[in-house]
Formats: structure tokens, sequence, C-alpha cells
């Protein structure tokens, strides 16, 4: 099996390499990279307009993540305890996600906007006069990135609890335990490496939109997704895209370590 | 308790289906805006005539298909030997791989096939696409499936191979069942993943292998065409009727 | 989705389609022909066509950039000619094998960005400009109007920087084009100014909100003007605004790794031909760049004011033009600090 392991390494490394060696060229006059090799594109990341951006990135996408996790746990929980229907609830939670991102966004856009479903609704109820502004905000790009990402954290939690044995549980009941107690003593413990896996899933994904920001927000913030976008495609600035990249994911990796060492085994 | 957990369900449910329902309502809506018209099967009639469409989502259910299997083999048996041996250079490696932003990941896997291609006369086509999917994929199935491994116990597995087993039968008659639940997330998960793929899939792609997101990205570039919402809520509708039809089988068995 | 369609998608039996028949490989935007403009290609010339779709010019150019991308006829922007052409990516096309340059408009016969019509025969042509609700009084003539306060919260601008600060370097009066530091940082400084504004920044997806009176004015490409215009009746009106716009033309190119120029030329000269340039300007509500082509028009398209404005209108336009690498790399710095401030 090593070998494998070894090729499969090598396979993710070589298109690392081949970012890292972009971001030590320079910028080719319309896209692409050349000669000669310098260091300017890691001397322009040291700029408060591209950290405070990263910052917000960070910001959103933790948020996100912890919305997540709220809002998917109790979910996963529901769906490992209906006995036969596991597979029909784990499925309804997949169906949305068998369209395209881009028409579930335009979806959500027509929700939010003022004449859409939820505001034509509230008035229609009269609990509103005016619509609220819930389009082209950071609220709207929250909303979009837990939408977009919440089966990345149900279905590891999902697939931690599905083990636990009812046995388990009912034994807990039987010595007295309440049952939120049960819930902090036995299953979150137990759930623990599905929602350690699903946070990083949910966590690094975020990271990396940038239609949510667009769409959703109005492209009135900026993630850091869009700055590297961006420089793949309208200015055309490939090294310092790469830069960038390189910077995202060293920041990432540094979040990550401690998670990935504390662990006592060293898996994740 | 077990109530409000099912009325919690039943509000996330809503949650997530709130906007397939939105676009599934206006597939049927004459206009081509996202006002009510009136009754109409146009955009399905649309849908329909476009082979350019039908051919995107066939191309599509090919690839996913084939990273599905790919990756979720892949990084199943990866998952597997970093749990027999943890290490911590190939984790990082992988978390690594994920971290990479889409687009910096399909720029470098195109210069990488460009430069192999030039000298092997190759072209892009589905297997770039695919071999590109499951490379970003495999790092999902590794994290979905270790996170179970790490609820399980080890000493299972080393009493089979104590009682005589080999290291392959331990595994698939010992470790492997108990895996299947996260398999099956994983392989969801890398499914949804590579059929939804725009930025990787459209930079490695080739001239036959144009996919269904592709196709949806560039058609909302000239404004949104409903045709879209009419072919999403046949594969919503279909892939519905057959898990359906497959649970049913499965409480029958 | 046939047994035909299958095949084809499978990477080994790429080239060679059904009975041996020649294929051409055509990438271009998506509802740039009409239905009927491939099959009949195909039928009068016994070959197939694949016809391949992009997102972005960015993403064109990346593929094609390889010179082994596998396709033909691609249709760069005007602006985009001469850095393809330095990249060594276009062919020149063989005038003696087009029949039908000579019902180009004469605007297009000599355009300044490829004088000759050595690498790409002019198609269809776009503006940008602003879309308006046409009760609003009074009118909205200018790009500096979309700086009044009675527009606060009720317009939107395109997510594009070439468009956001050609609109604020319009409104001051300099070029599209600009590439001096100081207009740019002056440029730069209004587009912030305008921000506090905007609901959003935003493209094609506008149309939706335009039409359901949502928004009182947005910056548009004149593409979604028109469709918004066709559902919305008067209700909607577009302006080219007095300051100035920006305009581009979209050419046919055959790739330099092409190896059926033949056929390339053949599918240039097809839809160049007067009938077929018509229908597609028909359908999709396009400016055709081909006056045979408009003459053949219903008259209530071709004496369109929007498609086809006059000459004092179309002398305030400004093509766009390729920039410098230092002039991009500084527009992108400013288009962060815009979308950061």
């Amino acid at each position: 099996m090593a070998p494998a392991a070894t090729l499969l390494a090598i396979l993710f490394l070589i298109p690392i390499a081949i970012v890292a060696a972009y971001s030590l060229l320079s910028r080719g006059p319309y896209g692409g990279v050349m000669p000669p090799w310098n260091v300017e594109n890691y001397m322009r990341l040291a700029d408060p307009l591209y950290l405070s951006i990263l910052w917000r990135t960070i910001l959103y996408s933790f948020l996100a993540t912890a919305v997540c996790l709220l809002a998917g746990f109790p979910l996963a929980w529901f769906i490992s305890r209906s006995g036969t229907r596991k597979g029909l609830f784990l499925a309804l939670v997949i169906v949305p996600f068998w369209t395209s991102f881009l028409v579930r966004t335009y979806a959500w856009m027509f929700l939010l906007r003022d004449t859409g479903l939820i505001n034509s609704t509230l008035q229609w109820l009269g609990l509103i006069h005016d619509p609220l502004p819930l389009l082209y905000n950071p609220f709207a790009v929250i909303v979009g990135l837990v939408y977009g990402y919440l089966p990345f954290m149900i279905l590891p939690i999902y697939s931690t609890l599905e083990k636990l044995d009812p046995a388990l549980l009912e034994a807990s009941a039987d010595l007295g335990a309440r049952p939120m107690t049960t819930m902090f003593q036995v299953v979150i413990p137990l759930a623990k490496p599905g929602m350690l896996a699903g946070g990083v899933l949910v966590f690094i994904s975020c990271l990396g939109a940038y239609l949510t920001p667009d769409l959703l927000g109005g492209g009135k913030t900026i993630m850091i997704g869009n700055l590297v976008q961006n420089q793949f495609t309208a200015a055309r600035d490939w090294p310092f895209g790469a830069a960038l990249s390189l910077l995202l994911m060293a920041v990432v990796m540094a979040m990550l370590m401690p998670v990935l060492r504390r662990e006592k085994d060293g898996l994740l | 308790m077990s109530r409000w957990l099912s009325l919690y369900a039943v509000a996330a449910y809503v949650f997530l289906h709130l906007p397939l329902a939105v676009l599934a309502v206006f597939s049927f809506n004459s206009s081509r805006f996202t006002a009510w018209e009136s009754f109409s099967f146009t955009w399905y009639h649309a849908a329909f005539s476009d082979s350019q469409l039908g051919e995107a989502t066939v191309n599509s259910f090919l690839i996913g298909t084939a990273a599905t299997v790919l990756a979720t083999a892949v990084g199943t048996l990866c998952a597997y030997a970093l749990w027999k041996r943890s290490s911590l250079w190939m984790t990082s490696t992988l978390y690594l791989s994920m971290v990479t932003p889409e687009i910096v990941l399909g720029i470098a896997l195109l210069a990488l096939y460009q430069w192999m291609f030039r000298y092997l006369g190759l072209q892009l086509g589905m297997h770039t696409v695919i071999l590109a999917h499951v490379m970003f994929c495999t790092a999902y199935v590794v994290t979905v499936v270790a996170a179970r491994l790490r609820t399980m116990d080890a000493s299972l597995e080393e009493a089979a191979l104590d009682l005589g087993a080999t290291e392959w039968e331990a595994f698939f008659r010992v470790t492997l069942p108990q895996l299947v639940p996260a398999i099956v997330s994983a392989a969801l998960l890398v499914f949804i993943t590579s059929f939804d793929d725009f930025v990787i899939t459209s930079l490695v792609a080739g001239v036959d292998s144009e996919t269904l997101p592709m196709v949806i990205y560039a058609m909302a570039r000239k404004g949104f065409n409903p045709a879209v919402n009419a072919i999403s809520t046949m594969i919503v509708v279909g892939l519905g009727v057959l898990i359906l039809l497959s649970s049913r089988l499965e409480h029958k068995a | 989705m046939n047994r035909r369609v299958f095949l084809m998608g499978v990477p080994g039996l790429a080239g060679c389609s059904r009975g041996g028949a020649q294929r051409l490989n055509v990438f271009n935007w998506t509802e740039y022909v009409a239905p009927e403009t491939i099959p009949g290609f195909e039928r009068e010339f016994g070959v197939r066509v694949r016809y391949g779709v992009y997102e972005s010019a960015e993403e064109m150019l990346a593929r094609v950039m390889s010179g082994n991308s596998g396709w033909d006829v691609v249709f760069p922007a005007n602006y985009f000619i001469a850095p393809m052409v330095q990249l060594g990516l276009l062919a020149e096309v063989d005038h003696s094998k087009l029949d039908n340059l000579g019902t180009l408009d004469a605007r297009f016969q000599k355009p300044h960005w490829d004088p000759d019509l050595r690498y790409g025969i002019p198609y269809m042509w776009g503006a940008t400009g602003i879309l308006y609700q046409s009760n609003l009084q009074p009118p909205i003539e200018a790009w500096s109007d979309l700086w009044q306060p009675r527009v606060r919260g009720k317009i939107t601008m395109l997510d594009d920087p070439a468009e956001v600060l050609g609109a604020a370097l319009k409104a001051l009066k300099f070029s599209l084009n600009s590439e001096d530091r100081g207009e740019l940082a002056r440029a730069k400084d209004e587009a912030a100014r305008q921000k506090p504004l905007l609901r959003a920044y935003v493209n094609e997806i506008v149309r939706d909100q335009l039409v359901a009176g949502e928004l009182m004015a947005a910056q548009v490409w004149r593409s979604t003007a028109m469709r918004a215009m066709e559902s919305a009746g008067g209700r909607l009106r577009f302006v080219y605004p007095r300051e100035g716009y920006p305009l581009y033309a979209d050419t046919i190119t055959i790739l330099k790794e092409s190896k059926r120029r033949e056929l390339a030329h053949a599918f240039i000269n097809y839809l160049t031909r007067p009938k077929v340039a018509a229908r597609i300007a028909e359908v999709k509500l396009e400016s055709t760049c081909n006056a045979g082509a408009r003459e053949l028009l219903p008259p209530v398209l071709r004496d369109h004011p929007v498609l086809y404005p006059d000459e004092a209108t179309m002398q305030r336009g400004e093509w766009f033009a390729p920039l410098s690498g230092e002039a991009q790399k500084l527009r992108d710095r400013l288009w962060t600090e815009i979308k950061s401030s």
C-alpha cells in the first residue's frame, strides 16, 4: 500500500510544485508566466489591503462553519436515529446538490431579493411593510455558504454517528442519565471525529468561495477566492495569483496543524 | 426531545429544498424571467431539443460516475493506509491539495497536462477531466473515511490476523464492512462535487468533454436560460425516483 | 441522447465521427448563432460541427493557449486579437476564400485593430450603457447621473473592473483605455464614492430585478438590455451615455493549430452570408457587423435605435483596446481597493 500512497502524494505534490514555481516567476503580458525568477509577488502580499481581505475571508468561513456545525449536527443525529429510513433521509440531504451551484444560487437570489418569495410572503402576511434588505449583504453570503456546504458537515457526522449502538443510549438512560447528559457524555464524544472532518471540509471549501460573495453579496465585499480568481482572469497576473494561493494555503495549514497534531493517533 | 428533533428536521429539509422548489416552479413558467406568467412546458421542450444540454448531461454523469468510483476506491485505501501507519507528511499533502483554490489547481493541472501531452501527442478530453476530479476529490474521501476509522476498534482486525487471516482478508472481511456508511457518504460527496465542478473542469476539458456546469455557466453569461431549470428538475426527479425505488426494494429485501 | 452522442464523448473516438465525415470544432459564446445555423452548415457541406461554448474570454484564451486544444474557429473580441496574434495563436484568413467581405458594414471594412482584416472577420458588435425605468424624471442620460443622490440604493454597476473603471473614466472625460496613473487614481476615487449608492455589482442577472421594477437603473451590456426590454415593453429604456461609452466587436478567427483551414474558411464564408447573418441577428437580438445582413432584417430591427444607433451616437463610443501589463496590474489593485472600501 505504501507505493500507492506515495504515488498519490506525488500526484498531489506536482501541481503544488507548479504553483510554487509560478509564484516565483514574472507575469506574462497576456497571462501565463515567464522568466526572470523573483520574489516580487511575495513582497506585494505584505500589504494591509490583501491581509484584511484574508482576515475577512477567514472570519466569514469560520462563521459559516460554526453555523453548519450547529445546523448540521441535529440533522445528522436525526438521520442516524431514523432506522430503516436512514438511506432515504440521507438521500434527501443530497438531492438539492444534484443541481448546479449556479442555479441554486440564482434560486437564493430569487428568494432573498426585494420582490422575492420571502419578502413578498412577509408582506402578504402583514408582518413587514417595506421589504427587508436580505440580498447583497454579508448575511446573504453566510446563508449561501452555509447552504452550499451543509452536506459536507452532515455526511461525515452521520457516518460517525451511524455506528452508535442504540443499546448504549438505553443503558445511559437506564442509569438515570438525562437526555442532555447522554448527548454530551456519549454522543458528542463519539461524533467528534466526524465533526472535525466536517468542520475542516466546510472551512476549507468556504475559503475558496468566489461565486457566493459575487452573487449573493452583490460583489460589494471581496473574499480571497475572488482575489485569486481575478488574478487568473481580468488581471491576468498568474504569478501573483499563485503567490496569493500559497499564502492562503500556508495560513490554513498553520491553523490546521495544531488540530492535526493534537489528535493522539495523528491521523486527522 | 424527539418531537423537537423531528420538527427541526422538517425545518432543515425545507431550508435545503426551498431553492429546489423555486427552480422547479420556474421550470414550468412560460416567461424567461423570475416572475410568474403562466404554466407551460416551453422550457422542457427547449431542454429536449437542445442537443448540447443533453450531451453535456451525459458527459457529466459519465465523468461523475468514473471519478466517484476511482476517488472513493483510492481514497478509502489511502485512509486505511494512514490509519495503519499515520504519516503527518501525507496527511499534510492531502490537506494542501484541498486548500489549493480551484482555479490555481486547474491552471496547474492544465500546465501539467499540456506539458506532458506535447510529448505524447495527446489532447485534453474526458480522461483529463476525470483525472483532475479524482485528484481533488480523493482528499474528501480520505477525510470522511478516516473520521469513521477513528471511531473503530483496531483490535478487531488484529484478532482476525491472529486467527490466521491475511492482511487483505482482514481488511475486506472485517474492516471494510464497517466502513460502508462512510464510504457511501464519501461517494455521495464526490459525486455532487464532480457533477457540479465548473472551474477546474472548464480548464482541463477538451473539445469533446463539455460538462453540464460548463454549459450552464456559459448560458448564464447571456442571461439565465430556464431550460437549465427544466433539466435540473428532471435530473432531481429522475434520481429521486431511483432512490425511492431502491429504498423500497431494500425494505422488501 | 443516443448511442452516437454517447460515443462522441469517449476520448479515443473523438476526431473520427460517423461515416468519416470531417468535423469542424467551433468555440463560441452561447446563444450566438440561430438554432438552424449550425445544422444548415452541416447539411450543406456534409460535415459535422462541434459547437462548444465558453463562459469568459479568459477561459477561451487559457484553453487555446497551448496550441493543442483541438478547436478550429474561435470568436475573440477585437481587443483580444493583438494579444492572440502575439502569442502566435491566430492564423491569417485567406481573403480569396471569402466572398462576402464586401457586405461588411463600412465601419468594419478597415477597423483600426486589424485594418486589413488579416486575422478576424467582424461578427457582432456590442456596447455598454444604462438601462433605466422609463418613468424616471428627469431621465438618465449620462454616467454622471449614476452618482446622483436620488439613485441611492436603487442602482447596480457591472461586476467587471474594465466596465466600472471605464464608466468612471468616461464620467471624468478620460479615455476608457487610460493607462495614466493619475487618471486611474481619480477614476478609482469616483468609483469608491459611488459604491455607497450601489445596491450591488452584478452582471446579466440584474435583468430580472430591472424587469420586476426593483431597481431604478443599472449599468448593463446592450445584449442584456435588449432581452430585458423585449419582455418589459416600454417600461425600460436604454441609453448610450452622453460622455461616451465602451464598444467592442466579436470577430471570427481561425486558430493556427487548425488542420481544417479549408473548412474553417467555408464556415466563415457561410456565417458572413447576408441571409445567414441576418437570421442570427434577428433571433439573438444582436447588432450584426454585416450591412448586407442588416438590410434583410425586419424594419423594426433594422432601424432599431438601440441596435443600430445613429452616427452621432456611434461617434461617442470608444472601442476597448488591449492594455499593457503594468496598466492591468494597476487596475486590478485599484479594483481590489474599490471592492474593499
